[in-house]
Order: C-alpha cells, then sequence, then structure tokens
C-alpha cells in the first residue's frame, strides 16, 4: 500500500502537463460539439448541397458560389438590415433595463428577494412558448395589449401589433427582450454585489450624489461586466429565431425576415438549398465576430 | 409543362357517372369494395412496423393506423407536424438517413420532392393501374408526373366563399353577384355598422392561403399567372395585377379584418364561425366542416357556402400520399400507401371515405366522389348538392398557375407571399408587387 502511494507520488504530472490533462476533455467535447459543426458548416458552403447530395454522402464543389448568390439577393440584404435594427434596438434596451432592475433588487428591501424570484419567470419559458404566449398578447380582436390600451383610454381602436410592418420587427423585439432580460440581470446584479461599499461611502462623505456615486463608481466597475453582456447577447439577438417562428413568421411581407429566418428558409423549405442557408449563418457569423472585437476593443481601451 | 397544360380540363363529375354507376350498386352507395384484389394479399417479405411522415389533419391517422395493425399485424408509426412545417420535417428526416415507408405532399411540394429523388414511382406495383384508372383528373394531373403515376390521393378539394346569415339577414344582403356588388356590399356594412370587418380573407403565409386567393379570384375573373408557352401574365393591366388592385382596396377601405393576414385554413374557418365577418373569401371546400361543427362554432349550421360570380368558376386541387424512396421495404410501404390513399385490404377505400364522413374532404377517386361516403356525408356541414355544383365548375389550380410543375415554384410561392403581403398592408402598389414577382422568376429559376 505504501509502495503504490509513492509510485503515484513520484508520478504526478508537472502543473503545466497536469493542466493540459485537465483540458483535454473540455477541448475534445467542444471540438465535437462546436468546432466539428462550425468546420462541416463552413465545408457546406462551398458545395451544392439539398437532399439528394446529403442523403448520397456527395457534395459537388461550387467555391463561393453560395455567397455571391446570397450577395446577389435582396431578401438576404433586407434580412441583414432588419437583424441589425432588432439587434440595436433589443440588446440597447435590454442593457439599460438589466442595469436599472439590478440596482432596484440591489437595495436591501424584503420585497427584493420576491422580484429576484420573479425577474427569473420569463428566463424558464421556453422561447416557443414564449412567443407564442405573446402572439394571444398582441392578437388585434382578442389580445389583452389592445384590451388594456382600449380600457384605458389609451387607444380607440385595435392595433395589429404584429400585422403592421411599421410595429412588426418591434412586436418581435419585446417578447425577445422579455425572454432574454434576466440573463442580464442575474450578471450585473452579481457584479454589484462585488463592488466595495466603502467606495460609496467615501464617495458620499466628499459629497457625491446617487447619480454622481452611480455615474463614476458603479458604471465603471460594471464595464466589464457591460462588455460580457453586450457580446452575449448581440451574438444571440442576431441569431433570433423563435420569436420569428412563433409570431410573425417573417410576415407581414418581409417585415421581419431576419438573418436566421432567411438561413432557415434557404435550407429547410423546398428547394432545400443546405449550402445557400449554410453561407448565409456563416457571414452572420463573420459579423457577430468583428462586432464581439470591436466592443471588447472599444470598452477596454475606454477602461484603460 | 405546356403539355401537361394541353392536357388540363376541368375537374367535372358528370363523365365519371357512367364509370361509376356499377360501382354504386355494387356497394350500396360506397365506393366499389374489391376483396379479391392486390390489396388483399400480404406481402412476402416480412417486417416488424412501418411508418409515415404527415402533416396533422384532426385524428384521421388513428383508425387507419389501427387497422392496419388489426388487417396485417404490423405496427404503423407515425410523425405528425403542422402542415407548413410539414415539409421541413421530411426533408430533415429525409437528410439525416432516417427510414420512411410513406410521406405525402401538396401539389406545390410535389414536383420538388420528384427532383430531389424522394418519390419512388408506383406504376409497376400490383394494383397501381386501377388506381390510375380511377383517379380523377384533379388528382392524376398531380399523381402523374412525366407520365410516371407517383402517388396516390390523399384528398381533393374546391375554392368556395362563405356567408354568416345572420349578418346578411341583419344587413338584408342577397350573395353578391359581382366583385362590384360584393364591393358595394361591403361598405354599405361597414357604413350602417352591421359589423367592423365584412369580410375575412384566408390570406396567411402559405402554399395555398395567400397565394390560393389570389389564384382564385384571377382564374373567376377570367385571368392565368402564365401561359401555356410558360410566359407570366402579371405585366400592367394583366387580370391578375387588376385582381389584386380590386383586393388591396378592401384592405385599404378598412373592409377587410386585419386577422385575415395571418389566417390558415383551419384557423380561419373557426375565426369566421365566431360571426365577426359577413363574407369569407374563397377557400377549400372543407373549412364548414370547422365553422358548421357545434363542437368549434357557436354559430354553427349558419354558415353557407356561395359560388363565385360571374360564370362561377373556381380552382380545385388534390394533396397526394406518396411511397418515399427511403422506404424499409418497399411491398409493404406499398402496402402502408394503399391504407392512406388507396384501398384496405377489405378492398374499401376506407381512408377516404372516412375523410369524406368524418372531415368533409373530397376524394381523389372518381368512385368515391359518387357515393354516399360525399352525397350523404358532406351533409351535417353543408349541402352537397350545391358543393358539387361548384365542384362542376373548379380547374384544377395548375391551369392558373403552371409553373407548379416546376420545382422552383415554390420558392416563387415564397415570393408572392412576401410581396402580396406587403400589398395588402399598403407598403407597396400591386403595380411594384406584380413587378418584383416578374423580376423574381427569373431568379428563383436560376435555382
Amino acid at each position: 500500500m505504501q509502495a503504490a502511494t509513492s509510485f503515484r507520488f513520484r508520478r504526478e504530472l508537472p502543473p503545466g502537463a497536469l493542466g493540459v490533462a485537465m483540458n483535454i476533455p473540455t477541448l475534445l467535447t467542444l471540438a465535437l460539439v462546436l468546432a466539428y459543426p462550425i468546420y462541416y458548416a463552413a465545408y457546406l458552403s462551398l458545395h451544392k448541397v439539398s437532399l439528394a447530395e446529403l442523403r448520397r454522402g456527395i457534395f459537388p464543389f461550387v467555391g463561393l458560389a453560395n455567397y455571391q448568390r446570397i450577395f446577389d439577393d435582396r431578401l438576404f440584404l433586407l434580412a441583414l438590415k432588419n437583424t441589425l435594427i432588432f439587434t440595436a434596438f433589443s440588446v440597447t434596451v435590454e442593457i439599460v433595463l438589466a442595469i436599472a432592475i439590478a440596482l432596484l433588487i440591489d437595495q436591501k428591501l424584503w420585497t427584493s428577494r420576491i422580484t429576484k424570484f420573479l425577474i427569473l419567470v420569463p428566463y424558464a419559458v421556453p422561447p416557443i412558448a414564449s412567443g407564442l404566449i405573446w402572439s394571444f398578447i398582441y392578437s388585434f380582436e382578442y389580445g389583452f395589449l389592445n384590451r388594456i390600451l382600449f380600457t384605458t383610454g389609451l387607444s380607440n381602436s385595435a392595433v395589429a401589433w404584429a400585422g403592421d410592418p411599421a410595429t412588426a420587427l418591434f412586436a418581435v423585439s419585446v417578447p425577445y427582450i422579455w425572454r432574454t432580460l434576466p440573463f442580464a440581470i442575474l450578471l450585473l446584479h452579481a457584479a454589484l454585489q462585488g463592488i466595495n461599499q466603502e467606495l460609496y461611502e467615501a464617495a458620499s462623505v466628499d459629497g457625491a450624489g446617487a447619480l454622481q456615486r452611480f455615474w463614476h463608481i458603479t458604471l465603471p466597475l460594471l464595464r466589464p461586466i457591460i462588455v460580457v453582456i453586450l457580446v452575449l447577447r448581440t451574438s444571440f439577438a442576431f441569431a433570433v429565431f423563435d420569436e420569428v417562428l412563433a409570431i410573425t413568421q417573417g410576415g407581414p411581407g418581409d417585415a421581419t425576415w431576419v438573418a436566421a429566418w432567411y438561413s432557415y428558409k434557404k435550407g429547410f423549405s423546398p428547394p432545400f438549398d443546405i449550402g445557400v442557408g449554410a453561407a448565409s449563418t456563416y457571414v452572420l457569423a463573420i459579423i457577430i465576430g468583428l462586432i464581439a472585437i470591436a466592443y471588447v476593443g472599444l470598452i477596454y481601451r475606454r477602461t484603460e | 409543362m405546356i403539355d401537361k397544360l394541353a392536357a388540363v380540363r376541368r375537374l367535372g363529375r358528370r363523365d365519371l357517372l357512367l364509370a361509376t354507376a356499377g360501382a354504386s350498386l355494387l356497394g350500396g352507395g360506397e365506393a366499389a369494395a374489391q376483396t379479391a384484389g392486390p390489396w388483399a394479399i400480404a406481402p412476402k417479405t416480412k417486417v416488424d412496423k412501418v411508418n409515415f411522415v404527415v402533416w396533422t389533419y384532426g385524428d384521421i391517422y388513428t383508425k387507419i393506423q389501427a387497422k392496419f395493425k388489426a388487417d396485417w399485424g404490423v405496427t404503423v408509426e407515425s410523425t405528425i407536424s403542422a402542415f407548413n412545417d410539414h415539409p421541413a420535417k421530411l426533408m430533415t428526416m429525409y437528410a439525416g438517413s432516417e427510414t420512411i415507408d410513406v410521406s405525402q405532399s401538396s401539389p406545390f411540394s410535389f414536383p420538388n420532392f420528384i427532383s430531389q429523388g424522394l418519390v419512388e414511382p408506383l406504376d409497376d406495383l400490383p394494383g397501381a393501374k386501377d388506381y390510375l384508372a380511377d383517379l380523377t383528373d384533379s388528382a392524376r394531373q398531380v399523381a402523374v408526373y412525366d407520365g410516371k403515376l407517383m402517388g396516390l390521393p390523399y384528398f381533393s378539394t374546391v375554392w368556395v366563399w362563405n356567408y354568416y346569415t345572420d349578418l346578411m339577414e341583419k344587413a338584408k344582403f342577397e350573395p353578391f353577384k359581382s366583385y362590384d356588388e360584393l364591393l358595394e356590399q361591403l361598405r354599405k356594412a361597414k357604413k350602417d355598422k352591421i359589423t367592423e370587418y365584412p369580410i375575412f380573407w384566408v390570406a396567411g403565409v402559405g402554399l395555398e392561403q395567400l397565394p390560393g386567393t389570389w389564384y382564385q379570384m384571377t382564374w373567376n375573373r377570367g385571368g392565368v399567372f402564365f401561359d401555356k408557352q410558360g410566359n407570366h401574365q402579371l405585366g400592367p393591366g394583366s387580370v391578375a395585377r387588376e385582381t389584386l388592385k380590386w383586393w388591396i382596396q378592401t384592405f385599404k377601405e378598412n373592409l377587410a379584418d386585419p386577422e385575415s393576414l395571418k389566417a390558415q385554413f383551419t384557423g380561419s374557418a373557426k375565426a369566421f364561425g365566431a360571426g365577426k365577418n359577413i363574407y369569407r373569401g374563397p377557400n377549400h371546400h372543407y373549412g364548414l366542416n370547422v365553422a358548421n361543427d357545434p363542437a368549434q362554432s357557436p354559430n354553427a349550421g349558419k354558415i353557407k357556402v356561395h359560388g363565385s360570380p360571374g360564370d362561377g368558376k373556381t380552382i380545385g386541387d388534390t394533396h397526394v400520399y406518396f411511397l418515399c424512396t427511403a422506404n424499409r421495404d418497399k411491398e409493404w410501404a406499398w402496402k402502408l400507401l394503399q391504407y392512406l390513399g388507396g384501398k384496405t385490404k377489405d378492398g374499401q377505400y376506407s381512408q377516404a371515405i372516412n375523410l369524406a364522413r368524418d372531415a368533409m374532404l373530397g376524394s381523389g377517386y372518381k368512385s368515391v366522389m359518387q357515393s354516399t361516403a360525399v352525397t350523404e356525408g358532406w351533409k351535417p356541414w353543408g349541402d352537397p348538392v350545391e358543393i358539387l355544383a361548384i365542384w362542376d365548375k373548379a380547374t384544377y389550380v395548375a391551369e392558373v398557375v403552371p409553373s407548379i410543375y416546376q420545382p422552383w415554384h415554390f420558392p416563387w410561392s415564397d415570393r408572392i407571399n412576401i410581396e402580396v403581403s406587403k400589398a395588402l398592408t399598403g407598403q407597396i402598389t400591386a403595380d411594384a408587387c406584380c413587378d418584383t414577382l416578374i423580376a423574381a422568376i427569373k431568379e428563383v429559376q436560376k435555382g
């Protein structure tokens, strides 16, 4: 027994090698579930891929033809524009609301505990279910939203929130914000709890008001976590799909055609152009990557 | 395509009478039953199970699955999704190398499925020629592709108008006889506050909802979308373009229910059954099965059918089941296909008869259309005589939109949904809409 123990002790790996060994399972898992699909999607985007080719497993190489096709497609460019509007609106509103709510629930009040629990509820609702709930809320004749506006006198006639091209994209954005906001609140709330209270006390002694304390202490210290939220939420907002599927299906007309909906329609409805669908997702991924790099660079430069 | 067009004729039912008179006698009014046919012979091979991949419609598949199990001792597994999701579901299963014995298709998707290699020809299979001989014109034009029998009929339908009798009486209207009269009635009903939105269109995104409404009214007014040489007929002054202008007007004047733009088949019938609109735009005849069903409609029995103005001509189509090339066993897959789209072991068109009696669906078989399954079976929801009179004036939709036979029709149909929705919601004019659709033809043809 003693010999075996000393043998194991003598054979213990150096810290660097141990670190590599410990990371290998994670690396392999990530390679399998992330790297391979990303590589495979890139491969598909350079080939002609439809049902018959997928079944046979033989994909003719077409070079950049699929990319050429999407950039020639007015609908793809419109979908990108809609995606940008959707992302800018939803991420901005989400960050502002998340900071406000995180500050509120950070107060030492007994109601904060109840609020902390309640804000998690939307996060637990599956995206499609959330979309369907909101499509009922938006219903022209029977929806709660029109009923509330009508009974409170804010509107004299019903509004087709999801059916009017002027409001449809925002009608999709609101459920998305509602569903994903808790994630941002949780991160910000955790970050708020890590801020040393002595900083606030010192600032108060120096005569700083609430707004000044927020601007000069809270916000700078929250910047790293805001960057994380910006990167994550922008990435996910760029890939919005569930709400579009459940509420508008891209309509009315092309008012809510977003990039992920475009990829889905290209790849999963006749004539099943998987190669074109893959190419469009790649363009999307590159845009998201560039925005993430820009965010990190911009915010950290300011922090330094 | 031109050859196909030349073969297109009216659906007609009177010319089928002779062919089916004997069948009616044999079956006591039901479709012919021949127990000694190939449908009664067990396949030589053995399988544990078979499966089909279909879109949902009530619980029509439960009975036929049980019957197959009882007749042959083989379990039938099903994958059922929503109508609009079916192509994606089928595609992912096929591409993922899953086994699919039987599936189904709308006439709009079928050429695409055939060109993608999903569909197995049926001509050489036992009994196939008998089915072919009994197909209606509409079913034949969908099921036979490039001279080969590629599917068996699921159901047939024709486009009819509906009106709600209570509001008609309140407004003191008679069913309209022209589009001008319809527009006048709608305006008057709104002005007199009979209802906020006098008309409900079936104009949700889909293959047959929004596009189908446009196809139907264009055809009724004497127009088509492509001529027999394949040239589009959407230019300035065309019937299709003028029809769209007229249609837009009903939205512009707030005569059309805004929910129309989200309406699918069943949902539109349910919404109309609520009794808030006077008219429901043209759509599948079997909407009555919902609107006049006491369990689903507060105004059951008060929804009537109405033929189209002028000479009353309308459109119809047939959906099909097909034997998938990804089947586990061709003989058993053929057996299952017959249970869904042909005859069961007892020689009856069991599924087609059940669909007519339980769901008011029409059949792609002449013998079923002439049977009591239709003439009596439809009575709980509507007047079969009246509906069959409309049926006589129906033409297969491919005569109006021959591009249906082309694989590019499906993506072009997507563009129709987008552009016409924009036109109906006032984002673009009818002229801009049609011009964009003309340009889109070349785009989608490139593949």
